[in-house]
């Protein structure tokens, strides 16, 4: 076969020689020495010196300044004819350029004497790159799916806070109706009930009192008048809880204004009232009338709840808002991290909440109270005063039961913003 | 004594036939006027020692009313109240029925209601014509 008769004709030096010619390694001998006695060609292009400048001339020339240490040990165990390794390390180039390589290198000899070695040098700097591009890639990859992972978290963030916000325009924009139709219609009700309310007035006292029914009649009549004129006056409440005018409030003040209000409820209804209120709590920026509304409806809501009397605390702190579902960056959450709030609680030890009304309490028209009592709007009012505040309003049942807690969360002003009272 | 005369000014003739009924029997002297444009003309002729007027009336508004009233020299102390529904009790309660320096009455209200503001209200121009 003519590939037989090739590979016959190329046995001896010229197949060596092809085979240094061809290697892409570096392929050089050395002396005993460490004097360098051959040089391929690869030799040549990894290196930079054409043979006849490297032939002659110390391994050293090859090795940077600050692995010199490396030489001696090698031409130490060549001499002991030893060596037979491969290693990494750093050599130079002719123009001084550092190069990554890979070194084989392994004793030859003649006679049983060693006469020098061999070594093959693999340029490393090739696959280096190679690795560092795959790392790079690799890293870059890793960079992008973390900005997805971001991204994606980021739009699901931006999905959840819109739809809320879609949410809280629905029910603002149900609340807005709510409150036009109150306005409008509050009027034309409040003439024919003032009408009746007179009429009713004018029989009890113009018709002679002999009949029993009469009298009941005319006192159905009077509630049912008062009744349909608290559930106007509720509705009308949604029209008018859209603007305030504020101030700078003492809240200590202003609860006990509220209480004040509502001191003949208490009294009635055999309510012994706590007063747990921290001195010193920074001011709000508040509508003193509004706040007071939102803290009256609470307590008789309290009262309310406490048919056979109990114990209403009334509970006042400040605090700094540090979690929780109010709190965030986003433009619908209501508190910023470390905003400084006052927290107006009362707490009553009646009843406390079913499971059924939790999740509907601060509906319009939702009310457990019995027909006359209540109008389903005094907490729904709440909340929107207080929402307008940049505050929240809950109602839960105290830890361990026992009775009922409203908190009121208002934003408070830091005490230097306070404007001065003299000049 | 001679009675104290009102004069009541409403669109609503049920309202102020009811009011005029209520107050007459507790001894006042009441002229009614459904027509607010008509109003001051009555007020000319009848010289009110007191005055209710409705706000929002179908060709005239309440202030306006007022203001032709007391353009009348004979008239132009004589008290007016605002007895409107379109405030709310809350309103006249914390404000103490008093909205931009005028003062109102919420409707609907009680006969007893319309006296004591009669009465309060006339106790004040007392102190301000003796001071």
């Amino acid at each position: 076969m003519p590939e037989t008769k090739v590979g016959l004709a190329t046995e001896g030096p010229s197949r060596l020689q092809a085979i240094l010619n061809l290697s892409r390694d570096a392929i050089l001998s050395i002396s005993l020495e460490g004097t360098i006695t051959a040089w391929n060609a690869a030799a040549e292009r990894i290196f930079g010196y054409a043979p006849d400048e490297i032939i002659g001339r110390p391994l050293a020339t090859l090795v940077p300044a600050d692995r010199r240490y490396e030489l001696a040990s090698i031409l130490e165990r060549i001499q002991q004819g030893h060596i037979q390794e491969t290693y990494e390390t750093i050599r130079v180039r002719s123009d001084g350029i550092p190069i990554a390589v890979s070194i084989c290198i392994g004793t030859i000899g003649k006679g049983g004497h060693v006469t020098g070695a061999v070594a093959i040098v693999r340029d490393l700097s090739e696959t280096n790159r190679a690795l560092e591009a795959v790392e790079e890639s690799s890293a870059k990859l890793n960079e992008r799916e973390q900005m997805l992972q971001r991204a994606l978290s980021a739009l699901r963030k931006t999905h959840e806070a819109a739809k809320s916000t879609q949410m809280q325009l629905v029910q603002a924009v149900k609340l807005e109706s709510i409150g036009r139709l109150a306005a409008g219609v509050a009027h034309e009700v409040k003439n024919p009930l003032a009408v009746i309310l007179f009429a009713v007035d004018y029989l009890k006292e113009a018709v002679p009192n002999q009949d029993e029914n009469i009298t009941v009649a005319l006192t159905d009549a009077r509630e049912a008048v008062i009744r349909a004129d608290s559930v106007i006056r509720g509705l009308l409440d949604f029209s008018t809880a859209t603007e305030l005018t504020t101030d700078l409030q003492d809240i200590n003040a202003l609860v006990r204004r509220s209480m004040g209000l509502v001191k003949h409820s208490f009294t009635k209804g055999h309510v012994f009232v706590v007063e747990e209120l921290e001195e010193g709590l920074p001011p709000a920026l508040l509508d003193r009338n509004k706040v007071e509304q939102v803290l009256v409806n609470l307590m008789i809501n309290a009262v309310d709840a406490m048919p056979e009397g109990g114990t209403l605390i009334v509970r006042t702190r400040k605090d700094r808002m540090v979690g929780g579902p109010d709190v965030g960056v986003r433009a619908t959450d209501t508190f910023r991290v470390g905003q400084g709030v006052v927290l107006i609680e009362i707490e009553d030890t009646g009843t406390g909440i079913d499971d059924k009304s939790k999740a509907r309490l601060f509906d319009p028209f939702y009310t457990t109270k019995p027909p006359g009592k209540g109008t389903g709007l005094g907490l729904a009012v709440c909340k929107s005063i207080v929402a307008l505040h940049g505050g929240t309003v809950k109602v839960a049942n105290k830890e361990g039961g026992g009775g009922a807690r409203a908190t009121v969360v208002l934003r408070s002003v830091r005490p230097e913003m306070e404007v001065p009272r003299d000049g | 004594m001679d009675k104290l005369r009102i004069l009541l000014v409403d669109d609503e003739p049920s309202f102020t036939r009811m009011l005029k009924m209520s107050l007459e029997r507790r001894g006042f002297e009441v002229v009614a006027e459904n027509n607010g444009a008509y109003a001051h003309t009555v007020a000319a002729d009848f010289l009110p020692d007191f005055v209710f007027l409705d706000v929002i009336m179908p060709d005239v508004d309440g202030g306006e009313v007022a203001a032709k009233i007391r353009c009348n020299p004979k008239l132009k102390d004589v008290p007016i109240v605002f007895l409107t529904a379109a405030v709310s009790k809350e309103t006249t309660r914390v404000k103490g029925n008093m909205i931009a320096g005028q003062t109102y009455l919420a409707k609907p209200t009680t006969v007893d209601e319309v006296v004591r503001c009669i009465e309060r209200e006339m106790k004040k121009k007392a102190g301000a014509k003796s001071a």
